[in-house]
């Protein structure tokens, strides 16, 4: 039985769209397996097909694109009523990207500046367009602003692998079972049973076969092996372990975020938040092919609680910043000024920051596979903030004077960097309320 | 009875747009408009921003061509700023745009159009998309997919990302291509080279089956506009050039764009249509794209390209209204892109590690550049102040040169089959596929 998928686009660029077509030969596994209902850039079928299908009826629905016209409300809400699971794809959904930026101005000031005074239109010409199209709303705003979000999809674009993760995990062709039997079956101390210690340790969830066998030295199994086709019986202990976990200790912040990205086998799990238990919501309501399903029901459940608790912990996001996936090396000089990117020539093996420029890095989250800083460009931030609602130039700031050798003062810090709003809050202004 | 036939939205497209056809009592054609439903305003929100940081902005306007917007926006900035870059990095340039340009031409050809062709236009539309396509005819479905990938690829290893690049910054290149990349690419280049001929073939057949559609139906005179260097095909550097309708060609220097480009405001739209200023509206509608640039050049410049140019001239003569003709054209694009590629592959400039200048300063001025994008010229007009912080700006994608020539060019068709029951008389082939 296949999966119906809906791609509903609102005020965006496409490229997210074009991000999962860059999976090119990854997709023949995948497109046999759904049914695509709604893809206007790909597909024939019109807006009119979707107002005619029961409420609930798309399984999965991909939303792209930020709140921008009285249309884009509109459909948001349109597919959020049709849909079971609404996945807020890409930067534009999930944080308003470069285009929240508009919330600087306001509406009457970009209508004049693209319909009046821009230099091209001729006098005889300039006027605000208004028969026959959407119309556009004040400021602009993200996805889950206007509707209810089951999952999110960081980044401008997400990445391929991410994308096709993201789906393959709903379809329940990731992660693949290796072995029949759990790591329990293999391990050499198993009276001293690191879980009845309290420790959390994911072998009995994971696939044996493993030569590594972490726990020989007293560390936990994180699950790199992927999940076996049958629990042990320890299942039952860790899932309540996992439910009542004290998420500020730092060990198990470590072990939960290793294990997700490990065991799912997807890259960078920070792009990926799954709230809500979704996918829960999806297979109760029997839509998924339960085959499919090549693992146990509790090894679902344990993954749903993890991406539930992922999602919803500031604190979670602060342990995964791009810095974390930085291939550069910190130098600890001393920052006496902020240099612009055009500036020289950057050496491509040290910290950006060490090197006087700004660099997004350790006020973003991970996912990216830090892309830009391995072609000698520093991060701008795309991928979202770790924290949000806050004041991110001070928060920038803050972090590089604490973890870096910054002499710079706040305020000539302010003075160098010339337009704050459009370097630390450039994807992410839509988010901020002090600007709606 | 008037009748209004709205199609919401118009699907196979990159971009938000519906469509009206009005019917009037007489049962003739009264109105066709092209509703573009969505603008997001960059051309108010990067007013305040620092200049250097708008090739990192300004791509988000779309994901299909990031790598014009990018590298047309550095080089406006670089011509407010009076920079020339290095060499190597004018050729790294080069190689990336037409990277780009091949793998949009072959999305374009096989994900959008093919469809229509393959299948035939009255096929179910649940059935009439790529991945019927891919599916019922696999071998070449796979050849599509690895053009595209081939192309991303290229893109992402020296954009850093083919998806919103980030590579360019005033002064020229933040690095060259991986020596360890540009073999890896060419060693698929003959490869590619072939699959470029088996496109052209496959192309070449689907004229032929449907010559009477091309032929015939939505053959619109306007003007054109496009990108070239003393005549002939270029994508990066070049200057302007209008094609008048009659097959007239005029040169500009992109400086003089204002003189050049003129745009109305339309009441049913959110992009504006751009038409040749001296002519006015609508008697100046453009086209861009694909048919545009091969009525434009006086050659390719590549041989393949040539050989192709000639046989499309053979059959459509020196200047082309044919608006199914713009399938065509893009395959020709699509060879010379795959040869410029090559070109540039094999100049070691690419891996060359001086590719930017080191000194580079804001100051006050006007930068005005422009570069031919999949689906035009892509033109960006800024205004630094001596800070470097943008004061003004102004872009014209291709959207809006297209928009004017794409509702006359509905009109048109929609008079031919509406009023004049052109289907009756036109021969259409069996679909290849069913």
């Amino acid at each position: 039985m296949s999966v119906k998928v809906a791609f509903l686009q609102l005020s965006d660029c496409w490229g997210c769209h074009q991000s999962f077509l860059n999976s090119d030969l990854e997709l023949a596994p995948i497109l046999p397996n759904i049914n695509i209902v709604y893809w206007p850039a790909v597909v024939d079928f019109k807006l009119e097909s979707i107002k005619l299908m029961e409420d609930g009826n798309i399984d999965i629905g991909f939303i792209e694109g930020c709140i921008r016209t009285n249309d884009d409300e509109k459909n948001a809400k349109l597919f959020r009523q049709k849909s079971k699971f609404i996945i807020s794809f890409g930067a534009c959904a999930c944080y308003g990207n470069v285009s929240g930026l508009a919330n600087l101005f306001s509406l009457e000031e970009q209508i004049k500046r693209k319909y009046v005074t821009c230099e091209t239109v001729d006098e005889q010409y300039r006027k605000e367009p208004t028969k026959n199209v959407s119309g556009f709303r004040n400021k602009v705003n993200a996805l889950d602003d206007i509707i209810k979000v089951d999952a999110y999809l960081n980044g401008c674009p997400p990445r391929s692998e991410q994308i096709l993760g993201l789906i393959q995990y709903l379809l329940g062709q990731k992660p693949f079972p290796r072995h029949e039997l759990s790591f329990c079956t293999d391990c050499d101390i198993k009276e001293n049973c690191l879980l009845k210690q309290g420790i959390l340790c994911f072998g009995a969830v994971t696939s044996s076969g493993c030569s590594l066998k972490c726990t020989k030295n007293g560390t936990s199994c994180l699950g790199c092996f992927g999940p076996s086709l049958k629990n042990d019986v320890r299942v039952t202990e860790l899932i309540s372990m996992i439910k009542k976990v004290d998420i500020k200790n730092k060990d198990n912040k470590n072990s939960i975020f290793k294990f997700l990205s490990l065991f799912l086998n997807v890259p960078l799990i920070s792009g990926f938040e799954i709230s809500n238990d979704p996918l829960k919501n999806v297979t109760l309501k029997d839509q998924l092919d339960k085959n499919n399903l090549l693992y146990p029901p509790e090894t679902r459940e344990l993954v749903s609680i993890l991406l539930n608790i992922l999602k919803n912990s500031d604190a979670f996001h602060e342990i995964s910043t791009v810095c974390d996936t930085c291939p550069r090396t910190r130098k600890k000089n001393e920052i006496v000024s902020i240099k612009r990117e055009f500036k020289g020539i950057p050496n491509q093996t040290d910290c950006f920051i060490d090197q006087g420029y700004i660099c997004m890095g350790p006020i973003t989250k991970a996912g990216c596979g830090a892309l830009c800083i391995k072609v000698n460009a520093q991060c701008d931030g795309c991928y979202g903030q770790t924290q949000y609602n806050c004041d991110q130039v001070n928060r920038f700031f803050d972090k590089v004077t604490h973890d870096f050798n910054m002499k710079i003062t706040n305020r000539d810090f302010l003075n160098q960097v010339i337009d704050p709003i459009g370097i630390f809050e450039r994807f992410t202004l839509a988010k901020n309320k002090n600007y709606l | 009875m008037v009748k209004e036939y709205h199609i919401e939205p118009v699907t196979r497209l990159e971009g938000h747009a519906g469509m009206v056809i009005v019917i009037d009592n007489n049962g003739k054609v009264d109105d066709v408009q092209f509703n573009v439903q969505s603008t997001r305003f960059f051309e108010k929100f990067c007013e305040g921003r620092l200049v250097e940081h708008l090739p990192r902005i300004t791509p988000r306007i779309c994901g299909i061509c990031p790598i014009p917007h990018h590298i047309s926006c550095v080089k406006a900035v670089e011509d407010a700023w009076g920079i020339k870059i290095p060499t190597p990095a004018f050729k790294l340039r080069e190689l990336l745009v037409n990277a780009k340009q091949y793998a949009s031409h072959v999305l374009h050809f096989y994900a959008l159009a093919s469809p229509d062709f393959l299948l035939g236009p009255f096929a179910d539309p649940s059935t009439r998309n790529v991945v019927n396509v891919i599916n019922k005819m696999p071998d070449v479905g796979v050849m599509a997919l690895k053009m595209m990938d081939f192309g991303q690829k290229l893109g992402a290893a020296i954009g850093g990302k083919s998806v919103h690049p980030v590579i360019g910054v005033p002064g020229g290149m933040r690095k060259a291509l991986d020596e360890d990349d540009r073999d890896l690419f060419l060693k698929q280049i003959d490869e590619q080279i072939e699959f470029t001929k088996k496109t052209a073939d496959i192309a070449l057949k689907v004229i032929e089956d449907y010559w009477d559609v091309v032929s015939k139906v939505g053959e619109v005179p306007t003007y054109y506009i496009g990108l070239t260097k003393n005549g002939v095909h270029e994508l990066y550097d070049g200057d302007l050039r209008v094609v008048t309708p009659d097959g007239k060609k005029i040169d500009y220097n992109v400086h003089k764009y204002l003189d050049v480009i003129a745009e109305r405001v339309l009441d049913h739209s959110y992009t504006p249509a751009g038409y040749y200023k001296p002519a006015g509206y609508p008697e100046g509608i453009f086209r861009a794209n694909t048919l545009a640039m091969i009525n434009a050049v006086d050659k390719m410049g590549t041989p393949l390209a040539d050989e192709a140019l000639k046989t499309f001239r053979s059959r459509l003569g020196n200047i082309s209204h044919h608006t199914f003709a713009f399938h065509w054209a893009r395959i020709i694009e699509t060879i010379a892109s795959i040869e410029t590629i090559k070109k540039y592959l094999e100049d070691p400039d690419v891996v060359n590690p001086d590719q930017k200048i080191a000194d580079v300063e804001p100051r006050e001025g006007e930068g005005i550049a422009c570069i031919e994008a999949p689906r035009g010229i892509l033109l960006y007009h800024i205004n630094s102040d001596d800070k470097g912080i943008c004061k003004k700006i102004n872009i014209i994608v291709s959207t809006n040169l297209n928009v004017g020539g794409i509702e006359k060019s509905l009109k048109y068709t929609a008079k031919q089959i509406i009023e004049d029951n052109a289907l009756n008389n036109i021969k259409l082939p069996e679909p290849w596929l069913k």
